[in-house]
């Protein structure tokens, strides 16, 4: 994936809509914020989430952490690589770091959600300088 | 003075002894062997099984040790058997001495009460004996609970007194019961090579704990690849010639080598002649004891797990020792405040005083301090970063109220909280005191900086 076309998702995460599905992941800050990464706890298929509520926990030696679900819809498919192999996450975290594909519920709103530039700009004035 | 106990478990053999401390001719009844089920179903078989799981655990991640371990390694479920039997020997052993040191009378048989201050034994040995005694204790204690439609037959469907003498690990393992023995089993086997999958009727693994902790556990479970599966029920067992296929409520159906059913544990007080003098049983069978120990019969008590209520060996030997005191003529009660718990999972879990729930269903305002272990150098050191410590204090007083903790030696750290609750400490009275670096107590430290959001090393909130 290429981080200039993704959306973004204020608790950093970053997701890629194509027709009704949403590829998620954790955006590279959050990898660099949490350290290196020992588990994800990946949602069982099924799953059904909604946006801004926790989609899952990650914990990185520093840090457990809630990964925030930036859309509404049920979990079709999951990255089960993460499971033995967590680091991805650090290592490629918009590449093969894909945690979930979510199929978004019918008339669900996705406006929430920020372009690469915005994402960049609310990480400078609003997140780095806390 | 004449005290009859019958039970030598946690309960009766520590009567006994306090009882022939205090001067009182004492007998104790046994019916199976001394030190019960906490010695030789129980407790320390258990931790002789965790012990052999954790060196097993470190081993496989010796690399990440820096350590170079040539060839497999693996459990030798008899060899581990032959360990946990040889450590139990030694404690019976013990036990026995201790009552020949203190001149306490043991008869190995079975106990039954005929009359006031009348218990008929039969001897394991053959014959039978006698007794006319002033004052009787009864801590007879408990046994597995089994599901009435599928029974326990120590081949297929297993206790956990089977779980502790299996002859080989196997293969696929099912627990229905995620409570505290269920847990520990399943992590222990699970580490042993079996494919672990429970079952559990409530919404969460070890429900009695607090819920934070309770998720932390789960979140374990799954990092070993235990699967876990709560709000279900078992409908039906069937028992092949090779297998067993379990039918859930949900529909789905699980085929295991062995089932362990771990739901809870029966009072053992049918038989005992407690009819013969009209001792009070509750519902569930549990003899009925104020926290004085005694029963509704003048000079006749009961202790630990036969009175139900909570089922640890410790309180057994403290209700064992107050029912003694009382017994010959003391004036002494239990505090059933203060009970620390101790979980034998992969990370422990100790915990003691009130969990975050019960503290605001009694209506009370709380503050909550917690602490990551990973945030602590001595648990990185370790390599045991998973856990947290979580301190439940009054708003108002500042006072302790509950300590819960999962990580690392956590059944050890919980009593440094249990002493402050005991002693009405606060979160501050902790803080305040210099803990030893680098060791995991800091973590109790911190947390109960956390308490008031001052804790050195957390991030700002």
């Amino acid at each position: 994936m290429d981080p200039e076309n993704l959306k973004y998702h204020k608790e950093h995460t970053w997701v890629n809509i194509s027709g009704n599905k949403a590829t998620i992941g954790i955006t590279g800050y959050a990898q660099e914020s949490l350290g290196d990464i020992v588990y994800i706890d990946l949602p069982e298929l099924e799953t059904s989430t909604e946006a801004n509520t926790e989609l899952t926990e990650i914990e990185s030696t520093k840090a457990t952490a809630s990964v925030i679900s930036p859309v509404t819809g049920s979990v079709v498919e999951v990255n089960e690589e993460l499971s033995d192999a967590p680091e991805i996450l650090n290592e490629d975290p918009y590449g093969k770091g894909w945690i979930a594909v979510i199929e978004v519920e019918e008339g669900a709103d996705t406006n929430d959600l920020m372009d690469a530039s915005d994402y960049e700009k609310y990480l400078e004035e609003e997140v780095k300088l806390k | 003075m004449k005290v009859t106990i019958l039970g030598a478990g946690p309960g009766g053999y520590v009567a006994a002894i306090r009882a022939a401390q205090l001067g009182a001719e004492v007998i104790v009844v046994e019916e199976s062997e001394v030190g019960g089920t906490c010695l030789n179903r129980g407790c320390i078989p258990t931790k002789a099984l965790v012990a052999s799981a954790e060196v097993l655990d470190k081993a496989k991640k010796a690399k990440d040790f820096g350590l170079e371990l040539s060839g497999e390694v693996s459990a030798n479920i008899q060899k581990i058997i032959e360990r946990k039997n040889k450590i139990v020997g030694i404690q019976v052993k013990g036990i026995r001495g201790l009552f020949k040191s203190w001149g306490v009378r043991i008869l190995d048989g079975r106990g039954v009460i005929t009359g006031p201050g009348k218990i008929s034994v039969t001897l394991k040995d053959g014959g039978a004996e006698e007794i006319e005694t002033d004052k009787i204790i009864i801590a007879t204690g408990s046994r597995p609970a089994q599901i009435p439609i599928f029974p326990f037959d120590g081949e297929k469907i297993l206790s956990s007194t089977d779980a502790l003498n299996l002859e080989e690990i196997p293969k696929r393992l099912l627990v229905i019961g995620a409570g505290v023995i269920g847990c520990e089993f399943a992590f222990i086997y699970k580490e042993f090579g079996s494919e672990v999958t429970m079952v559990e009727m409530m919404p969460k693994a070890v429900s009695t704990e607090d819920e934070e902790i309770s998720a932390v556990l789960e979140r374990e479970l799954k990092k070993k690849k235990i699967k876990l599966l709560t709000n279900i029920k078992m409908e039906k067992i069937e028992v092949k010639e090779d297998s067993v296929q379990a039918f859930l409520s949900d529909g789905k159906t699980i085929e295991a080598d062995k089932v362990l059913v771990s739901i809870g544990r029966a009072m053992n007080s049918e038989n005992l002649g407690l009819e013969s003098i009209g001792v009070k049983t509750g519902q569930r069978g549990e003899i009925i004891a104020n926290s004085r120990m005694e029963t509704n019969v003048d000079g006749v008590y009961a202790a630990g797990d036969v009175t139900g209520g909570i089922m640890l060996a410790h309180l057994a030997s403290k209700e064992g020792v107050v029912a003694a005191e009382n017994a010959v003529g003391g004036d002494s009660a239990v505090n059933y405040d203060v009970v620390p718990a101790a979980i034998f999972t992969s990370p422990e879990i100790g915990s003691v005083g009130l969990r975050e729930k019960q503290a605001v269903e009694k209506g009370l305002k709380v503050r909550i301090g917690r602490f990551q272990f990973r945030a602590l150098g001595k648990a990185h050191a370790m390599g045991e970063i998973a856990g947290i410590v979580k301190l439940i204090a009054d708003e108002e007083s500042d006072k302790l109220l509950g300590a819960h903790i999962i990580g690392p030696h956590a059944s050890d750290l919980v009593h440094e909280a249990a002493l402050a609750i005991e002693k009405g400490l606060t979160a501050r009275d902790i803080a305040h005191m210099i803990h030893a670096h680098p060791t995991l107590a800091e973590g109790i430290m911190e947390a109960a900086e956390d308490v008031h959001d001052s804790a050195i090393h957390m991030p700002k909130k």
